[in-house]
């Protein structure tokens, strides 16, 4: 009451404040346009021929040639590509909730020395960057037979990714009662019957942006597959890109197709889940 | 509740995947560097002798060089551009939403895309970049963006700071919200305004953002081998050379997996040093307050 009061009294200042926002709020706008200029040069030059952009790069696509796409589909075994990324990114991200989670669970209602040692093992390869381990890594693949194999990408994303799930699960759990938990096991529920159906809903909003931001690393992500994947037919899109590009020649018109069609799958996520992702971001999450 | 056999049970997953290809690879890592092997068998052991040819690799020093001040430039352009934005979205509460969605869309792009997309911007023939400065008179401003020595790198450090801008604003916008608006309103009575109310009240209040912010965009730079990689390959002479790429090429192309590992040693080193200091730096900071 009283703040809404004084701000009462400050009225001249709000009214000019007032006045200025508008200007402000078109600033602002133009600000963002500017920044969205290469995205609107990548969208715009994909549908041109290449003498056209090449008189003016900012032109607007009048007469849209779709064709251009046609042939960055084929040369990126689009499909292929894009299915391969999927079940890459999915596995990783169910595998990483599943057992970050559990293990978090158990740091945070069962604390130990131990438990605590292990938490912070966890935490300690938060910085760890994935070129200080990539070469042993390589050698490690190699012997297990994992190399271009999607198990052994799935199985070092979620490495990778672990020291964050466990810190983000642990620091949500943590402000969640255990008193429900409590409240199952008194019914009799075992342990795992206890994880799936109480503790796992219970953490859902903290899974979706995990999750989120899973696929927006794992789907980016060029340096693992470049190294652990080698045939064909396990390429990634990002992979995808890069091949492309590189062996083909540098033509606009094939060069900003194929990019677009490596970043539309996440602008649509982007744009979809936009929500989880602020959120995501807002709590420091990892890049 | 939990029983010691259930929580052993239930870390036990995370934790052999954790140790399996994280933790024993930087142990195997560390032992591998002490040896002399390559792409295919073992090695045997030369002692620090691949530590000290890194002193005398000209490449490899350049790298570090690099890295060095592409960090730097990146955190200290990044989080100031990054911090007015984020003022600037408090302030106009009407476009805040669409504003922040427009400025995280170069983040969502995967490096691939971005290296490519700005290697044709900044293309020397007819590329976009060198046609607005000719329509802006800039003409004799123009450089070869990624082919000068003097260039490349900051050039490189451009893309990056446009990709994640929006990203470090929203880390500050969200530590912005956060604070509760009586306490701005009282600012704003009691007169105080521009420089010094946001260095008496805002600056304080976003210590926790900062510590954030900071880290992401160090360990995001010292990292860098993707735009680079794409973009120039580490050229032109080494000007754009990095760490990462260093590894990469070394262990990868040479097949010099030992003195790759060595080098990967050296970055784990640095990250580790670097995030300490600046950790304890910033949580005294924080304490302060």
């Amino acid at each position: 009451m009283n703040t809404s009061q004084s701000s009462r009294r400050a009225r001249p200042l709000w009214v000019r404040l007032h006045g200025s926002e508008w200007v402000s709020s078109v600033a602002l706008l133009a600000f963002m346009a500017l920044m969205l200029v290469p995205i609107y040069l990548m969208i715009s030059v994909s549908l041109r021929s290449e003498a056209d952009s090449a008189a003016n790069p900012f032109g607007l696509p009048l007469e849209p040639m779709w064709q251009n796409y046609v042939l960055a589909f084929q040369n990126m075994h689009y499909l292929r590509s894009v299915g391969n990324t999927l079940i890459i990114t999915i596995l990783t991200a169910v595998l990483t909730v599943l057992t970050a989670s559990m293990a978090a669970w158990a740091i945070v209602r069962y604390t130990r020395r131990w438990t605590r040692t292990a938490y912070q093992v966890f935490v300690a390869g938060l910085t760890i960057p994935v070129f200080a381990l990539i070469t042993p890594l390589y050698k490690i693949m190699q012997q297990l037979h994992l190399l271009d194999t999607f198990a052994g990408v799935i199985l070092a994303y979620t490495a990778l990714t672990m020291p964050f799930a466990v810190f983000f699960f642990a620091g949500f759990l943590r402000s969640v009662p255990a008193e429900i938990e409590e409240a199952a096991a008194v019914d009799g529920c075992g342990l795992l019957r206890t994880y799936w159906s109480v503790v796992f809903p219970l953490l859902k909003p903290a899974t979706a942006t995990l999750s989120v931001f899973v696929i927006l690393q794992v789907w980016n992500d060029l340096v693992v597959p470049l190294v652990f994947l080698s045939s064909d037919s396990h390429q990634t899109v990002t992979l995808a890109v890069y091949g492309t590009i590189g062996a083909h020649s540098f033509s606009t018109a094939q060069l900003l197709p194929t990019l677009v069609l490596g970043v539309i799958p996440l602008f649509c996520i982007f744009l979809l889940l936009q929500r989880y992702v602020v959120a995501g971001i807002a709590m420091g999450a990892g890049k | 509740m939990i029983r010691r056999r259930s929580a052993l049970l239930l870390i036990l997953p995370a934790g052999l995947i954790f140790f399996g290809f994280v933790i024993y690879p930087l142990l195997r890592g560390l032992q591998l560097s002490l040896t002399d092997a390559s792409g295919m068998g073992g090695g045997k052991f030369v002692g620090l002798d691949n530590y000290l040819a890194i002193l005398k690799d000209r490449t490899a020093m350049t790298a570090l060089r690099n890295t060095a001040v592409y960090t730097v430039v990146v955190v200290v352009v990044q989080n100031g551009l990054a911090l007015l934005v984020a003022f600037w979205l408090y302030k106009l509460k009407r476009v805040r939403n669409i504003v922040r969605a427009g400025l995280l869309l170069p983040a969502m792009m995967a490096f691939v895309a971005v290296g490519y997309l700005w290697s044709f911007i900044y293309s020397p023939l007819g590329g976009p970049l060198d046609t607005v400065m000719d329509a802006l008179g800039l003409h004799s401003l123009e450089k070869v963006w990624l082919g000068d020595p003097n260039m490349a790198l900051m050039a490189i450090a451009a893309v990056y700071i446009w990709m994640y801008t929006g990203y470090s604003a929203t880390i500050f916008l969200a530590n912005y919200l956060a604070i509760s608006p009586s306490l701005m309103e009282a600012a704003e009575l009691d007169g105080a305004s521009g420089w010094r109310r946001f260095r008496s009240i805002d600056w304080p209040l976003l210590a926790p953002s900062l510590t954030i912010n900071i880290t992401l965009s160090v360990i995001g730079s010292l990292r860098v081998f993707d735009l680079p990689f794409i973009m120039t390959s580490g050229g032109p002479i080494n000007a754009t050379q990095t760490l990462s790429l260093v590894i990469y090429s070394r262990s990868f192309t040479d097949f010099r997996f030992a003195y790759g590992t060595a080098l990967a040693v050296v970055l784990l080193l640095l990250t580790a040093i670097v995030g300490v200091t600046q950790a304890t730096l910033l949580r005294r900071r924080e304490v302060d307050l």
